[in-house]
This record gives C-alpha cells, sequence and structure tokens, in this order.
C-alpha cells in the first residue's frame, strides 16, 4: 500500500514538474540568447550612416532581398510567399515603415530577431527566416544590416497573414523548437585554419546560410548536423551535395566553383531554380575574396589556390543496346538541336551536356524534373542569357524519358544506375500533388 | 557521334513522303529545305526561340500542335502528319493557290506584316489556336489574352504584333463557335 502511494506520488511529481516545464518553455524562460547588452545601446544617426554602405554588402551577402522582397512588389515590404509542408508564410516588411516595416525596431530587437529569432513584441520568428544560421553573424554585421535598412525607403506594404495548419500557427510552439534546433553557440574562428578558411566558414554558415537548403533536415525540420551540407530535396529539386567529396563528383575545383557562383553559368551547367535567384540577388555582387573564401572553406583548403585538380571526366558506361537505341534516337531528335549531337552544347546558348553536373548527380531527380518541366528564360549575371529549354512532359513517355536519363548519365556522367519508368512516373505524380 | 542514315517516311501537306534515307540528326527545317523544296518554314534563330520555323503536326486524334523545325530532328517526324505553311491555302490540282485560309485572308487584309519573315510562323500559330479555340471556345474578354499567350513566342522583328493580333481576334469573331457570349 504505501509502496503504491509512493509510486502515484512521484509520478504525480514528474508530470507536475514536466507541465510546469512545458509552460516555462512555451512562455520563453528558456529562450537562450547570444545577443548581447551593449546592443541597447541605440546606434547614433552618424553611426548608422558610416554603417549603412558596408550594411548593403552583408545585406547582399545574406540574401535578405530574394526573400524580403516579392516578385514585382515593392523593395524590402516581403509578401513572398515561402511553401511549407505545414502551409503558406509570407516574408515580412523590412523596410522602416513605422507602421507596416521594423521603423519603429530598436536595434536590440533587430538582433534579437536576426539571431535568437524573435519578434519586435517577443513572439518567435517562424525559422523560415534563417535566423538559425544568422545566429553566427557578428553583432557588427547585423548592425550593419540594422543601418543600411533603416536607410532605405519606408514601404506602407501590410504584411500577409501566414496560411498555417493547426498547432503550426501557434508560434509559441517554436520555443520548443528553438531548445533542441538552436544552437547555443555563436560562429568561432579555428586558429589552425587560415582567415580564408575561417572568412569562408562564415560566409557559407552565416551569411549564405547555404545549409538552410543544402543540409538535409531532421524530422522536427531542424538541420541535420551530422549530414552537413550533404544536399537535400527541396520542392521536388535536390540542393546537391556540396561537402568536398560531392563538389568533386560535380567536377568543380575550387577556382571554378568560386566562378561558378559569380556567373551563373559554366561549363558544369547553369544554375537553374532557387540557385538561379540566388546567383541574381546574391552571390555574383560577391567581392572575389569572399568568393574565393567560400570555395576554399568548401573544398577545405587553407588557400584557394593550393586547391586540387577537379577529377578527370567520369568514363562512359555501357548500357544495353535497347536503351541506347532509344535514348540516342531521342537525343538526336530533340535535344541535339540545341546542345549538340555529342553533347558539345552551343556557346552563350545551350549548356554542353558532356561536362554537366545533373548528369552525375546518383539521384535522377534534376535531369528528369528539367526534361519533363523545362528552364525558363534566364538572364545571368553580366551579358550571358540563356533561352528558354521547352518542357518534354508531353513529348516523351516514360519509357522514352527513362532510357534517355539512362543514357546520358552514363555517357556523359558516368553514372550506372538504369533509371526505370516508375521513377519516371513518380516524379510526374509528384508533380500534380 | 557518326551521321548514319536511317530511312523515313511522313505525311507532308497530304503527301506521301518516303520511305527516304536521312541522316540521323538531321534538324526538319532541313529535312523540308533540302529533301522537299519546301522553304516556307524559315530558318531565323536556329535556336528555337524565335518560331519562324513552325509547322503544324496533325495529331491522330485530329488536333493540331506547332512543332519548331529548327530544333527538332527529322526522324522525331517519322510517321507523323505535317503541314507546312505552303500546305495552308487551299490549291487546284496544278498547285495553284485558289483559296487563301482564313487566317491568311486576314492577315493580309489587316497588313499584319511588313518584311514577311515571321509570317509563315504566325499562320501556323494562328492556325493551330483556331483548332483549340473550335474545341474549347473562350468568352470574348478573355479573347485577346488567349490570342496573346499562344502567340507570345512568336517573335516579329517589324513589331506587327498588334495588327496580328487584330487579325487573329477578327477571324476568331467572324467564325461560329470559337467565342462564347
Amino acid at each position: 500500500m504505501k509502496k503504491r502511494f509512493v509510486v502515484f506520488y512521484t509520478a504525480g511529481v514528474v508530470l507536475i514538474f514536466m507541465f510546469a516545464a512545458a509552460v516555462a518553455v512555451f512562455f520563453g524562460a528558456f529562450q537562450s540568447s547570444v545577443v548581447g547588452s551593449e546592443v541597447e545601446e541605440p546606434l547614433l544617426p552618424d553611426e548608422r550612416k558610416a554603417l549603412a554602405e558596408r550594411g548593403a554588402y552583408v545585406a547582399t551577402a545574406a540574401d535578405c532581398y530574394a526573400c524580403h522582397t516579392a516578385p514585382g512588389g515593392a523593395p524590402w515590404a516581403g509578401g513572398l510567399p515561402i511553401e511549407t509542408p505545414f502551409g503558406i508564410i509570407y516574408a515580412t516588411n523590412i523596410s522602416p515603415d513605422k507602421e507596416h516595416g521594423i521603423g519603429e525596431w530598436t536595434r536590440a530587437e533587430f538582433h534579437r530577431a536576426m539571431r535568437d529569432g524573435v519578434g519586435k513584441h517577443g513572439a518567435p520568428l517562424y525559422p523560415a527566416m534563417p535566423y538559425v544560421s544568422y545566429r553566427k553573424m557578428t553583432p557588427e554585421d547585423v548592425d550593419a544590416v540594422y543601418a543600411y535598412l533603416m536607410s532605405r525607403e519606408p514601404m506602407p506594404v501590410a504584411d500577409k497573414t501566414n496560411e498555417l495548419t493547426f498547432p503550426f500557427n501557434m508560434r509559441r510552439l517554436l520555443r520548443f523548437w528553438n531548445l533542441l534546433n538552436l544552437p547555443g553557440d555563436t560562429f568561432q574562428a579555428r586558429d589552425d585554419r587560415s582567415e580564408q578558411w575561417n572568412r569562408g566558414h562564415y560566409v557559407v554558415d552565416a551569411l549564405g546560410h547555404c545549409g538552410e537548403c543544402h543540409t538535409p533536415r531532421n524530422v522536427m525540420m531542424g538541420m541535420k548536423e551530422s549530414a552537413y551540407l550533404q544536399g537535400a530535396v527541396l520542392e521536388g529539386m535536390e540542393a546537391p551535395d556540396v561537402t568536398r567529396e560531392g563538389l568533386l563528383r560535380m567536377g568543380f575545383d575550387a577556382p571554378s566553383l568560386a566562378h561558378f557562383m559569380q556567373r551563373g553559368v559554366s561549363a558544369q551547367g547553369g544554375m537553374t531554380g532557387d540557385m538561379f535567384e540566388v546567383v541574381h540577388f546574391s552571390t555574383q555582387y560577391m567581392r572575389q575574396e569572399d568568393l574565393d573564401a567560400m570555395a576554399a572553406y568548401l573544398f577545405d583548403v587553407d588557400d584557394i589556390a593550393a586547391a586540387e585538380e577537379p577529377p578527370p571526366q567520369p568514363e562512359p558506361v555501357e548500357v544495353s543496346a535497347e536503351i541506347a537505341a532509344s535514348a540516342r534516337g531521342t537525343y538526336l531528335n530533340l535535344c541535339s538541336g540545341c546542345h549538340g549531337a555529342s553533347g558539345e552544347g552551343i556557346p552563350h546558348v545551350a549548356v554542353p551536356m558532356t561536362t554537366n553536373i545533373t548528369l552525375r548527380l546518383e539521384d535522377p531527380r534534376n535531369f528528369l524534373q528539367t526534361v519533363l518541366h523545362g528552364i525558363p528564360e534566364l538572364d545571368f549575371p553580366g551579358v550571358e542569357r540563356m533561352q528558354p529549354m521547352p518542357d518534354f512532359a508531353d513529348k516523351l513517355d516514360d519509357q522514352e524519358l527513362a532510357d534517355l536519363a539512362t543514357w546520358m548519365r552514363a555517357r556523359w556522367g558516368g553514372q550506372g544506375s538504369d533509371v526505370s519508368p516508375s521513377d519516371v512516373e513518380n516524379l510526374r505524380r509528384e508533380a500534380h500533388d | 557521334m557518326t551521321r548514319a542514315t536511317k530511312p523515313m517516311s511522313l505525311t507532308v501537306n497530304d503527301r506521301q513522303v518516303g520511305p527516304v534515307a536521312v541522316p540521323e540528326g538531321l534538324m526538319m527545317q532541313d529535312f523540308l529545305h533540302e529533301y522537299l523544296n519546301l522553304t516556307g518554314a524559315r530558318m531565323g534563330c536556329g535556336q528555337g526561340i524565335c518560331h519562324a520555323c513552325t509547322v503544324v503536326v496533325e495529331e491522330e486524334d485530329g488536333t493540331l500542335a506547332e512543332m519548331r523545325t529548327c530544333i527538332v530532328g527529322a526522324h522525331w517526324f517519322e510517321g507523323r502528319r505535317v503541314r507546312t505553311i505552303e500546305g495552308i491555302a487551299e490549291r487546284d490540282t496544278d498547285g495553284a493557290v485558289t483559296d487563301l485560309s482564313p487566317v491568311q485572308q486576314a492577315f493580309i487584309e489587316h497588313f499584319s506584316f511588313q518584311c514577311g519573315y515571321c509570317t509563315p510562323g504566325f499562320v501556323i500559330g494562328a492556325t493551330v489556336l483556331l483548332d483549340r479555340l473550335q474545341r474549347e471556345p473562350v468568352s470574348r474578354e478573355d479573347l485577346e489574352e488567349v490570342i496573346t499567350e499562344a502567340l507570345d513566342k512568336h517573335i516579329c522583328r517589324c513589331t506587327g504584333y498588334i495588327r496580328y493580333l487584330e487579325a487573329v481576334r477578327d477571324v476568331a469573331l467572324k467564325t461560329p463557335g470559337l467565342v462564347t457570349s
């Protein structure tokens, strides 16, 4: 009898304790802030003025504009819909408008939004805003972005209401998420690595927030650190592995990667989809030393000049005569007009297939999606333009496209695994979901 | 890649062609120009952008589709029925034109073209559009937008776009069943 009482009593205490802990988390008792008290002091107008120009560069490198300006919308006024598995989140107005934007935000409130993921009134932000990455930004860079944004024209555009399902519409639940997914530490330079490597680490992790797409997510949608930058599927497309191994597989060396990030098009292909936007709004404007640093870090070398040579072109893999006959005919009829009979492409018109990244990826997904849905006309940095690639969803059946994929991947990408018609069918179905 | 030849057969403007040995990877436009002397499908950009080179493909279900010939290989058309710009007007047994198609007539009446280089493509594009409207009529208020969308990809360097649009709109409005009230 007594023993039973003890068990009940203990269980009760534990439950009450757990409930209290949950309530405490819910109301923010365990929020960890990396924002120092020095930012409580407002920046003086002169200080802001001096910082704004650098802030423009930091904001560009951090690619704030891409989300906080909707296509055709007012600059910095938000409105871009971000689709998540839980509904749509709209990017907010971060122009200095006092009513709709961040005009009334203090320096400290801005720091807490960027690095702690907490809004002006203390409510958690959704992690669609990459504060997990921006947490690693230096206070100086956050100040610079704040000064820059405050120097912009106020845009009186109201924020759109997010369309999220229950319980994801309860912002406070994000405190639990933060507890598990928001690292407690900030950016730490490593003494045993060069300045270039450390700068690259900062550009990749803090500013460029590369991991938000290139690091796969765990069941809680947090970045899975054990698979850091090893690639993930987003909205049907693979953001490829950009670790050293992944980059070598795609045929890059460090200088060619830096060049690709700046120009958006190279022998390895053209940037498309979300990554085109990254180049368009951000990396094309990065300074050469930052591009070099990013490439050196990703290749894990202290000096970009010391980076290894790219691996040789992969050896073609034999495919069955039946597949080759079907695919070769398809290629000559529908692809070779632009990409060349031998896959050589047309300079400034259509990228070559012989050195294309997409054919070297293990997963045929990006290749299949591109052939099914085509690519819109792209306006690359400088004077490079790319004509639209037609979509072939209604020109090729599942078998023809699977054969084409198998053959092209074997011939130019060195990939030996056959693509099956069901792979194509699955992707077609995915597009309709 | 060696360019072996392969026999192909197709129907062009209701006429059976082939079997004829055609190099693999030869673009359809070159086949039309060099093998059949049908030079109306124009070589413009050669990159699939300007759509001056398009032809009609008559699908098995009777519907019409538009295909670019500068970037599509001749062998893709194997066994298909193709109509080029030369086969749009009515002709007598000697091959002389007796009646222009409604689209062709409207382009003349509206002074739609100046240099005329893009015109074959616009005729093909408009013909395919009108065929679609027969099956899927559109409302009057949507008509201009539908025409613009359908012909948007055709490039006219003389910028005769508005006259092309007006001509196609005229034909669509005059032909019963294409536009719902």
